[in-house]
């Protein structure tokens, strides 16, 4: 047996195993009323207030979840149990730490576990649910609309009519140039490292830091306006009001060049921040988009309370991997480039 | 040590593709799979900078004349939250790094494997906070 996955399983994933049983009343007390997306457990909990009367959702928090975001087909529950949720844990920690074959594409790569970037090796923000949606019941994406599908082969065939994926800096994903990912959304939702947050409010204001890429949203609560329809943003524009304890954040004016899980630029979405303990947030979010989507769909997602300070992930400024990608492919292309040429005219 | 762990199942159901490798962009289009390298170098500088950090050694060629490689690890944020700065692996540290050379051919690589000189394989991670605290090992 591997010997570093032995360290990591004695000393690290079972007691990081064991702080997340003692999260299961959280979770147990959505399960037993349910739905998960009702308020009822956030009945027990008031939270502390700011100055200005907000309720507080300060802190630093983070999402790191096993769970996925879709229900494994054969998956057939909503929940775990505590036994199995902790099996599902143990599995995905020893397989995130897994060593990878010499040779292989997977192999070019560091190794998370030397940097601590493994799931296990940090805070994270585990539940009993099979899967993040929680609406469909079947815990999956709902199906393509006809205008999703057709959405979906444009561009399927504009991605291929830019040519090769590093033939243009362009051409390379969002995430490899430093603009967007998966951890800004929004939604905000976990990767595999860097997946903590910062709120801080201000009067008439909400500021969430995300960690990865180090974005910032500052959601106004004053009821203005969105921005124009005309007006698109990456991350939208996000408005934000407090119905009773939670904090429900609309986001509109998205662009057609961030797709989240496929979304068209018409995705509205609405968030829900809903402080359901000391160390708790319950992060729910409903996605609308029928230029995608045949229905609404929802997913929920607990934080959980985090350690600072979060270091400034200045992606653009180390970003050498997107030069030596660039440079590699045009060095490869020369290469080919000369091979032609001298089976064209061997001396 | 590259040994594989076979997976034992618990008929839980094949839960999670718990995406064990998602980086930020592709590293096989970065370095090239048909370079790999094994090297002995010293250690000159760690820049622990982000998307991922970069370590700088010094290396004997076959020549013994000293070239300089640059290394590429993981981001560095979670060490830091862990208490772990750009001075807890020592200037002057001897690795053996395995990994792969970037594919423009220059002195570059993913450092796939970095083994301190006693034969520990370099661990960053969980062990920061431990009073022993030693720069690496496990």
């Amino acid at each position: 047996m591997n010997h570093r996955f032995l360290v990591l399983l004695s000393g690290l994933v079972v007691p990081a195993a064991v702080t997340w049983l003692s999260t299961m009343p959280v979770a147990g007390q959505a399960r037993s009323v349910g739905a998960t997306t009702s308020g009822s457990s956030a009945k027990a909990y008031t939270a502390p207030r700011t100055p200005d009367g907000q309720p507080d959702l300060q802190g630093i928090w983070t999402n790191a979840t096993y769970t996925p975001l879709e229900r494994s087909k054969d998956v057939t529950k909503e929940f775990y149990t505590r036994e199995e949720a902790l099996e599902v844990a143990k599995r995905a920690a020893a397989q995130e730490a897994e060593q990878t074959e010499p040779g292989t594409v997977p192999d070019v790569h560091y190794d998370f576990t030397q940097f601590g970037l493994d799931r296990s090796q940090g805070a994270m923000a585990s539940n009993l649910r099979t899967s993040l949606i929680v609406d469909p019941p079947d815990g999956r994406l709902p199906p393509l609309s006809a205008e999703g599908q057709r959405r979906a082969a444009e561009r399927a065939a504009a991605r291929k009519s830019r040519g090769g994926p590093h033939d243009a800096v362009q051409n390379e994903p969002l995430g490899a140039r430093c603009i967007l990912m998966d951890r800004n959304g929004p939604p905000m939702l976990a990767g595999a490292y860097n997946n903590t947050y910062q709120i801080m409010q201000a009067p008439g204001y909400v500021m969430i830091l995300t960690e990865m890429l180090h974005d910032v949203r500052i959601i106004p609560l004053d009821g203005r306006p969105h921005l124009p329809p005309n007006v698109r943003q990456w991350t939208g524009s996000y408005r934000g009001h407090w119905e009773g304890q939670t904090l429900v954040v609309e986001t509109t004016n998205l662009t057609d060049k961030f797709a989240f899980q496929g979304s068209s630029e018409n995705m509205r979405l609405t968030e829900r921040f809903t402080r359901v303990a000391e160390d708790t947030i319950r992060y729910q979010f409903t996605v609308e988009d029928p230029s995608t989507w045949t229905r609404p769909w929802s997913a929920e997602v607990p934080w959980k309370k985090d350690s600072g300070p979060i270091f400034e992930h200045a992606c653009h400024e180390g970003n050498y991997g997107l030069y030596n990608t660039l440079v590699g492919a045009r060095a490869e292309e020369k290469r080919a480039a000369e091979e032609a040429a001298k089976k064209k005219s061997p001396k | 040590m590259r040994m594989r762990r076979a997976v034992v199942g618990v008929g839980i159901g094949l839960l999670l593709a718990a995406a064990p490798v998602i980086a930020h962009h592709a590293f096989s289009a970065e370095f090239d799979i048909n370079k790999p390298f094994k090297l002995r170098g010293t250690l000159t500088k760690w820049e622990m900078i982000n998307p991922h950090s970069w370590f700088h050694f010094d290396v004997k060629d076959e020549t013994g004349t000293v070239v300089t490689w640059m290394i590429e690890g993981g981001s560095p944020n979670q060490l830091i939250k862990q208490g772990v700065t750009k001075h807890t692996l020592a200037v002057g540290t001897e690795m053996v790094i395995e990994g792969y050379q970037a594919k423009d051919g220059t002195n570059k690589g993913v450092g796939r494997d970095l083994v301190l000189a006693d034969g520990r394989r370099l661990f960053l991670g969980g062990e920061a906070n431990s009073s022993d605290k030693k720069p690496g090992g496990k």
